[in-house]
C-alpha cells in the first residue's frame, strides 16, 4: 500500500475530509444513524471541536453564524429522520442569505432505504428546495470526493448550503482514504471567472455620464470581499450608497456617502434617493421585494447596472440596462480606473435636505415614560463604541437595530434577512463566537423570537461562550402586531405573547441575568454584562405599542412610505406625499 | 430485471415531480419515464421503467405509488402480455455515394429518413428496445452525430386483462374517514 493512503472507515473518512477542508469546529447532535461517525470523533478531538447543540435547527444556525462571521464554510451534523428534518429551516435560512454551509446527516443503512425504516426520511429529496446541492452517498469510495465537492459547491460562486447524507453501513465500511487533489468538475456548475471586457467600458461610461447615481450595496459586497472597491468607486465619483439589510457593514455607516438601509423600513431619504436617481449601480444584491416596493414605480427614471455572480438573479425582478455576470470585486478593480473623478455636490446636498424632516420625526426625540426599543439599541451602540458583533433575530428589534446601530466594519451584523427565521440570533451568535474570539458579541432579540430557540442557552453555558443577550421585551409579536394595527384595524389576533420570567430562566440555566426598564440603567447594566466571562442576559422592558417607521406597505412604491407621526401632530398616521 | 409501470395520474402541475420524488425516496433508479395525454381529458399516462431486481421492493413501489392522491391507477406491466415500444432519431453524417446504400438499409428495417440536409440525414426508428438498438448498431459504420431516444411506452394487449386501469375517481370511504361528533 502507498504510504500516503490509509485504510479507514467511512466515519473516519468524514473527519479526515473535514480536517482537510480546514474545519476546526462543528455543531451537531448524535443519534442512531450517525453513531459510527460520533464514535470516530473520539480519535479527532485534538483537531476538531464538537459543539453539542440542544436542537438540530440550532446546529444549522450556529454553522450559519460561524460562516457569516468568518467567511469559512460552517458545518452541522445530525442523525437521520427527525435530526435531518430539523435542519431544513436552517438550510433554508442559509440558502436565502447565501451562507456557505455543509450539513452532514446519518441515514439508515443502504439495505433498508425506502422501507420506511425507523428514523428514515428521504432528506436528500426533502432538502432539494432548500440546498444548493444535496448528495446521498451510496459508495464508500466516493465518500471523500463527495465531501470535497460539497465544500467546493458551498463556498464557490454564490455560496449556499449543501447536504451530504451518509447511510450507516457506509460509515462502517472501510476503504483507502485518498483525498482528491484534482480540480472539482461538475457538468452544470460554472461560477464566472472572467468579465466581459466590453462591459467594463460601458459600465464606466454610464457612471461617468450619471448626474444622480446611487450604489445599492448588498450582501455580495461582503461575500466578494469588495468593501474597499465599492468605497473607492463611491468616493471617486461621489456616489451615495444605499445598503440592503444584509449589506450593512459592507460599507462604513459613518461615511458621509453612506445613506443607510433602503427598502420597506429604510429611512425616507434613502428611498427617495433611489426613486429620484438617474443611475442605480446594484452590487451583489437581488432586488428583493422588501427592497424595491412595487416594481411598477421602482426608480422609474434610472438606468440600471447589475453586478451579480448568480446569473439567475439578473433580470429576475428588475430589468437592467447593463448586466455584469461576474464577481463584484474583480469587476470593480477593472472598472474603477476607468471612472472619472467628480463631485456631485447638488445631488448629495439634495439627499441631505430630505434627511431634515426625518431627524425631527426621530423616535429618539420622543419623550416617553416607558423605555423605547430604539433607545435601547442606540445605548447598546454607545456602550459598545459601535464595534460589537451584533446578531439580531427577526421582527421590530431587527429593523430598529438596522436603523439605530451604525456598523462601520464588515461582518459585524448577522441577521436572517431573506427567510426571516425567528430563533436565528442566539444559535448564530454562539456559532460566530467560535470565530470572533476577541470581539464583543451582542444578541439583540425579541421576546417572541427568543422563545423559539431558548434551549440553546444550555449550549451557550456548556461552551461558556462570551455573548451578551439583550431581550427587547414588549409583550407582543411586535412586527406582526404592527401589521395588524396598520392593515387589520388593530385586531390583534394572537400577537400578545406571554413570556417566562427571563431573569429567573437565565439563572436556571446558570447565566447572570438583569432586568432594565429605564434609560438611565442601560449603560450601567451593560457594564455588568460586559464584565461577565461567558454568557449573560439582560431583559429590557420596553414600550408595547411602538412601531417601526418609516414603513413602505406591501404593494406600494418606495416613495409612498408611512412616516413616523410628527411629534407635534400626535398619533395621526399620515401617509407622506412624495417630495419628488 | 427491469420493471415497467404504467401510471395514470391527474394532469396537474407538480404531478411529475411527485411521482419521480416518490420513486427516488425508495432509492430506485429510473431508467426511463415518459408522460403524455390520454384518451381521457385531464388524465396523464406515464410509462416508467425501473432498474430494481428485488421483487419485494418492486411490489412496494407499485403499492405506494397507488396510494398517492393524484394517481388513478398503477399497472405493473412487467409480466403481462404487453407491448413496449421506443422511438428514436438518429443523425448520421453521409457522403453522397453512401446515400443509396443508407436508403436501402433504412427501408429494409421499415424505418424512414425524415430529413436530408448538409451531408447529414435524420433517420426515424421505432420498435422494441431490441429493434431500436440493433437498428442503431447497423449504422455503426457511419459517423453518428446525434442520437435521441424517447424512452419506452407500454400498452397491455387485449380488452379484458385482469389489471385494467380504473380511471374514475373513487369516492373516499366515508365510513372510516368521517369525523365523529363524540367519542
Amino acid at each position: 500500500m502507498n504510504q500516503s493512503t490509509k485504510l479507514l472507515t467511512g466515519a473516519e473518512i468524514v473527519w479526515e475530509s473535514l480536517i482537510k477542508e480546514g474545519v476546526e469546529v462543528v455543531f451537531g447532535y448524535p443519534g442512531g444513524a450517525i453513531l459510527p461517525t460520533y464514535d470516530a470523533l473520539n480519535k479527532y478531538r485534538d483537531k476538531v471541536h464538537h459543539v453539542l447543540v440542544r436542537h438540530e435547527q440550532g446546529a444549522t444556525h450556529m454553522a450559519d453564524g460561524y460562516a457569516r462571521s468568518s467567511g469559512k464554510v460552517g458545518v452541522a451534523i445530525a442523525t437521520s429522520g427527525p435530526g435531518a428534518t430539523n435542519m431544513i429551516t436552517g438550510m433554508a435560512t442559509a440558502i436565502l442569505d447565501s451562507s456557505p454551509m455543509v450539513c452532514i446527516t446519518g441515514q439508515v443503512s443502504s439495505s433498508v432505504i425506502g422501507s420506511d425504516a425507523f428514523q428514515e426520511v428521504d432528506i436528500t429529496g426533502a432538502s432539494i428546495p432548500v440546498t444548493k446541492h444535496s448528495y446521498l452517498v451510496t459508495d464508500i469510495k466516493k465518500l471523500a470526493s463527495t465531501i470535497r465537492e460539497a465544500f467546493f459547491v458551498a463556498r464557490t460562486g454564490r455560496p449556499g448550503p449543501v447536504l451530504v447524507d451518509i447511510p450507516k453501513d457506509i460509515q462502517n465500511e472501510t476503504t483507502e482514504f485518498i483525498y482528491p487533489t484534482d480540480p472539482v468538475s461538475l457538468p452544470g456548475y460554472h461560477p464566472p471567472t472572467e468579465t466581459n471586457e466590453s462591459h467594463l467600458q460601458e459600465f464606466a461610461d454610464m457612471v461617468n455620464a450619471a448626474k444622480k447615481p446611487v450604489i445599492l450595496a448588498g450582501h455580495g459586497v461582503l461575500l466578494s470581499g469588495a468593501c474597499k472597491e465599492v468605497m473607492e468607486l463611491a468616493e471617486k465619483a461621489s456616489i451615495p450608497i444605499a445598503t440592503t439589510l444584509l449589506g450593512i457593514g459592507g460599507v462604513p455607516d459613518s461615511h458621509p456617502l453612506v445613506l443607510g438601509m433602503m427598502g420597506m423600513h429604510g429611512e425616507s431619504w434613502v428611498n427617495h434617493a433611489i426613486q429620484d436617481a438617474d443611475l442605480l449601480i446594484a452590487c451583489g444584491m437581488r432586488f428583493d421585494d422588501r427592497v424595491t416596493g412595487t416594481l411598477k414605480t421602482y426608480s422609474p427614471n434610472s438606468k440600471k447596472i447589475h453586478i451579480e455572480i448568480d446569473a439567475s438573479e439578473i433580470n429576475k425582478n428588475v430589468l437592467v440596462d447593463l448586466a455584469v455576470h461576474a464577481d463584484l470585486g474583480t469587476v470593480l478593480r477593472q472598472v474603477n480606473p476607468l471612472i472619472q473623478p467628480s463631485k456631485k455636490l447638488d445631488w448629495v446636498e439634495t439627499i441631505s435636505s430630505w434627511n431634515k424632516d426625518s431627524q425631527v420625526r426621530d423616535i429618539l426625540n420622543i419623550k416617553s415614560e416607558r423605555l423605547m426599543a430604539a433607545q435601547v439599541i442606540r445605548e447598546i451602540w454607545e456602550g459598545t463604541d459601535g464595534k460589537a458583533l451584533i446578531v439580531t433575530d427577526v421582527g421590530q428589534h431587527q429593523m430598529l437595530e438596522a436603523q439605530y446601530y451604525q456598523h462601520d466594519e464588515p461582518r459585524t451584523l448577522l441577521t436572517s434577512g431573506g427567510l426571516g427565521t425567528m430563533g436565528f440570533s442566539l444559535p448564530a451568535a454562539i456559532g460566530a463566537s467560535f470565530h470572533e474570539k476577541e470581539r464583543e458579541i451582542w444578541v439583540i432579540v425579541g421576546d417572541g423570537s427568543f422563545q423559539m430557540m431558548l434551549m440553546e442557552l444550555a449550549t451557550a453555558m456548556q461552551e461558556n461562550v462570551n455573548i451578551n443577550i439583550a431581550i427587547i421585551n414588549n409583550g407582543y409579536l411586535g412586527m406582526v402586531r404592527q401589521w395588524q394595527e396598520l392593515f387589520y384595524d388593530a385586531r390583534y389576533a394572537e400577537t400578545p405573547i406571554s413570556s417566562p420570567d427571563f431573569v429567573k430562566l437565565a439563572e436556571a440555566y446558570g447565566l447572570p441575568a438583569y432586568r432594565v426598564d429605564s434609560l438611565d440603567n442601560i449603560i450601567p447594566t451593560m457594564k455588568l454584562s460586559q464584565k461577565t466571562k461567558g454568557p449573560s442576559l439582560i431583559e429590557f422592558i420596553v414600550e408595547e405599542h411602538d412601531m417601526v417607521y418609516p414603513m413602505v406597505p406591501a404593494g406600494v412604491g418606495l416613495h409612498e412610505m408611512i412616516q413616523r407621526p410628527h411629534p407635534k401632530n400626535g398619533q395621526t398616521k399620515n401617509q407622506e406625499k412624495s417630495v419628488l | 430485471m427491469k420493471q415497467t409501470l404504467i401510471v395514470f395520474v391527474q394532469d396537474e402541475p407538480g404531478v411529475l415531480n411527485r411521482i419521480s420524488s416518490h420513486i427516488r425516496k425508495r432509492n430506485f433508479n429510473i431508467e426511463s419515464l415518459v408522460a403524455g395525454k390520454t384518451e381521457k381529458k385531464g388524465i396523464t399516462r406515464m410509462t416508467v421503467v425501473l432498474n430494481e431486481p428485488d421483487k419485494t421492493k418492486q411490489k412496494i413501489v407499485v403499492s405506494s405509488l397507488s396510494q398517492l392522491d393524484d394517481v388513478y391507477d398503477v399497472i405493473d406491466a412487467t409480466k403481462t402480455d404487453c407491448h413496449i415500444r421506443e422511438y428514436a432519431l438518429l443523425k448520421i453524417s453521409v457522403h453522397k455515394n453512401d446515400l443509396d446504400k443508407i436508403r436501402k438499409s433504412v427501408e429494409s428495417l421499415h424505418n424512414q429518413i425524415i430529413d436530408e440536409k448538409d451531408n447529414a440525414v435524420i433517420i426515424e426508428l421505432t420498435g422494441s428496445e431490441k429493434d431500436v438498438e440493433s437498428a442503431i448498431q447497423s449504422f455503426d459504420a457511419y459517423d453518428i452525430l446525434e442520437i435521441v431516444r424517447s424512452g419506452k411506452v407500454a400498452m397491455v394487449s387485449g380488452n379484458f386483462f385482469e389489471n385494467k386501469p380504473s380511471l374514475t375517481k373513487k369516492e373516499p370511504n366515508w365510513a372510516t374517514g368521517q369525523i365523529l361528533d363524540s367519542f
